[in-house]
């Protein structure tokens, strides 16, 4: 994690899924960013998010790569703010549909707490 | 899109004298200088000069090869005018031509030596080269860290935005292995099926082994110099009548909604204009193929069909040739510099039996632009 990303991550591991607000034009961002690049200023709030979000595409890798074994990852967009898009691992034991809402599991990664995603049932 | 359809007064003022290839293999068992070394020469050669006559290099890398300032006097070319160490991947292959093309217009360099030298598959694995910069900390926990699972995740999207299929993906893959059957320098010469497509093992879905570019040992290099300069060369001057790089939004800055359309997209109306062509001009097309599906989303993007029917295009066997040489997935992957060196043989007419009968125009392009929110392409000319 990164000097500007290191909040929303502290975040994460208190439980809460927060995206920035600018301060002067209320554009939501993700990931975290000094600066807003609608109007290219650097103030920003968090703003706490209902851990919700649509899936958008997914992937099932066959092997390993980077820091997790084989399995699904999935591409969603938050529900409420649909310009934040987010990836994580999929926890269900069937595969994602486009478009279904799904809900933001906090599971325990390596070094830090992961946000994953599930169906909402 | 209408308001930069001026032709340049770049274009075709610079052209590619000489191409010069090292072999293309599994495990070169040579350094990256040395094989950017040999690759540099052949083009020389090619091109009937010498290092003697070589007043600028340029390349680009990642951290995988070596700079102009080591290839230089390891070729005793010292005190070069101009040189240039792109950092950068696939999405910048063809801006060091563009920038070389720069360089040679305002006389800042007269013999511009672009080369490309990696031990792909036996010293740097390309195909597991982890996402670098900020972006990273949200991927790779997750396992999303290949760039083939960042192009599997869009090639998703436009399946489930577009209807697009599998069979699409397989048919650019068996078609760009008949041409490499015909190409002595290919990886891969045996012919394939869209059964044995179909049967390949997956590696993240919704790609397949052969939706996958071949890691590879080797360089190639260009020989960049005036148009003037060329026509008392050797070899039929193939004069770069467009030259392009630029940007569009990555995924993950700015609110980018719909990644099915890549940087090219944003490109490729300023490319047309610079060479005052358009797409209907191009004869014959190398694209680049990390991944099949980065070929489907580039003839839309490139204007060869709209948005979202790349698939049922690629099925009508409509347009130009597309990676004559059996691009990345069945020649070898080179990083972008090959697609280039195919257009120019294309154009001399010297592509053996793989040749596309009066090729006058090429395209060729670079990563259409996810790593890094940049892409760059060329629009070559027979002279
Ligand atoms: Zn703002």
């Amino acid at each position: 994690m990164d000097r500007d990303s290191r909040e929303w991550w502290e975040r994460v591991a208190g439980g809460e899924l927060a995206v920035q607000e600018c301060a002067a034009c209320g554009t939501p961002r993700f990931p975290a960013r000094a600066f807003c690049p609608a109007c290219r200023t650097e103030g920003w709030r968090w703003r706490a998010v209902e851990p919700v979000a649509e899936v958008e595409s997914w992937i099932v890798s066959h092997r390993a790569f980077g820091g997790a074994g084989p399995g699904t990852v999935v591409r969603v967009r938050l529900a409420a703010a649909r310009e934040c898009a987010m990836y994580g691992r999929w926890l269900a034991g069937r595969e994602p549909r486009a478009g279904e809402l799904v809900r933001a599991i906090f599971s325990q990664g390596a070094d830090r707490t992961l946000v994953d995603w599930a169906p909402m049932e | 899109m209408a308001k930069r359809l001026l032709v340049s007064p770049l274009r075709d003022r610079a052209a590619i004298a000489g191409v010069g290839y090292t072999e293309f293999s599994k495990d070169s068992g040579v350094s990256t200088l040395t094989l950017a070394c040999r690759a540099v020469l052949a083009a020389l050669e090619d091109a009937g000069l010498t290092a003697g006559d070589v007043d600028g290099l340029a390349t680009h890398r990642v951290g995988d090869s070596v700079a102009p300032g080591v290839v230089g006097p390891a070729l005793g070319i010292h005190d070069p005018s101009w040189h240039l160490d792109q950092f950068g991947g696939g999405s910048v292959s063809h801006a060091v031509v563009a920038q070389a093309v720069l360089a040679v217009a305002a006389g800042m360099a007269e013999t511009v030596v672009c080369y490309r030298a990696i031990n792909a598959r036996s010293e740097f694995r390309m195909g597991q080269a982890a996402s670098a910069g900020p972006e990273a900390q949200y991927q790779v926990p997750y396992g999303l860290a290949a760039p083939l699972q960042h192009f599997a995740m869009e090639a998703r999207l436009h399946m489930l935005k577009y209807g697009t299929k599998e069979e699409h993906f397989g048919q650019i893959a068996v078609r760009q292995r008949a041409f490499a059957v015909k190409n002595p320098r290919a990886r891969m010469r045996t012919p394939i099926t869209l059964d044995d497509y179909r049967a390949s093992p997956w590696i993240a879905e919704p790609f397949r082994l052969l939706d996958c570019c071949l890691e590879t040992d080797g360089a190639c290099a260009l020989v960049v110099t005036t148009a003037e300069r060329t026509a008392s060369l050797r070899r039929t001057p193939v004069l770069i009548s467009a030259a392009a790089w630029g940007g569009g939004a990555s995924f993950l800055s700015g609110g980018h909604m719909d990644t099915t359309e890549t940087a090219a997209a944003r490109l490729a109306p300023r490319l047309y204009g610079m060479a005052g062509l358009g797409p209907a001009d191009v004869d014959v097309a190398q694209l680049y193929d990390c991944f099949t599906y980065s070929v489907l989303v580039q003839l839309e993007d490139y204007g060869f069909c709209a948005k979202g029917e790349g698939g049922p295009y690629v099925a009508s066997g409509e347009g130009p040739p597309v990676n004559t040489h059996g691009g990345f997935l069945s020649e070898g992957y080179v990083h972008g510099i090959n697609h280039i060196a195919e257009a120019v043989s294309q154009l001399r007419g010297e592509a053996g039996d793989r040749q596309v009968a009066g090729a006058e125009v090429a395209l060729s392009t670079a990563q259409p632009g996810y790593v890094l929110p940049a892409t760059s392409a060329l629009i070559l000319r027979r002279g």
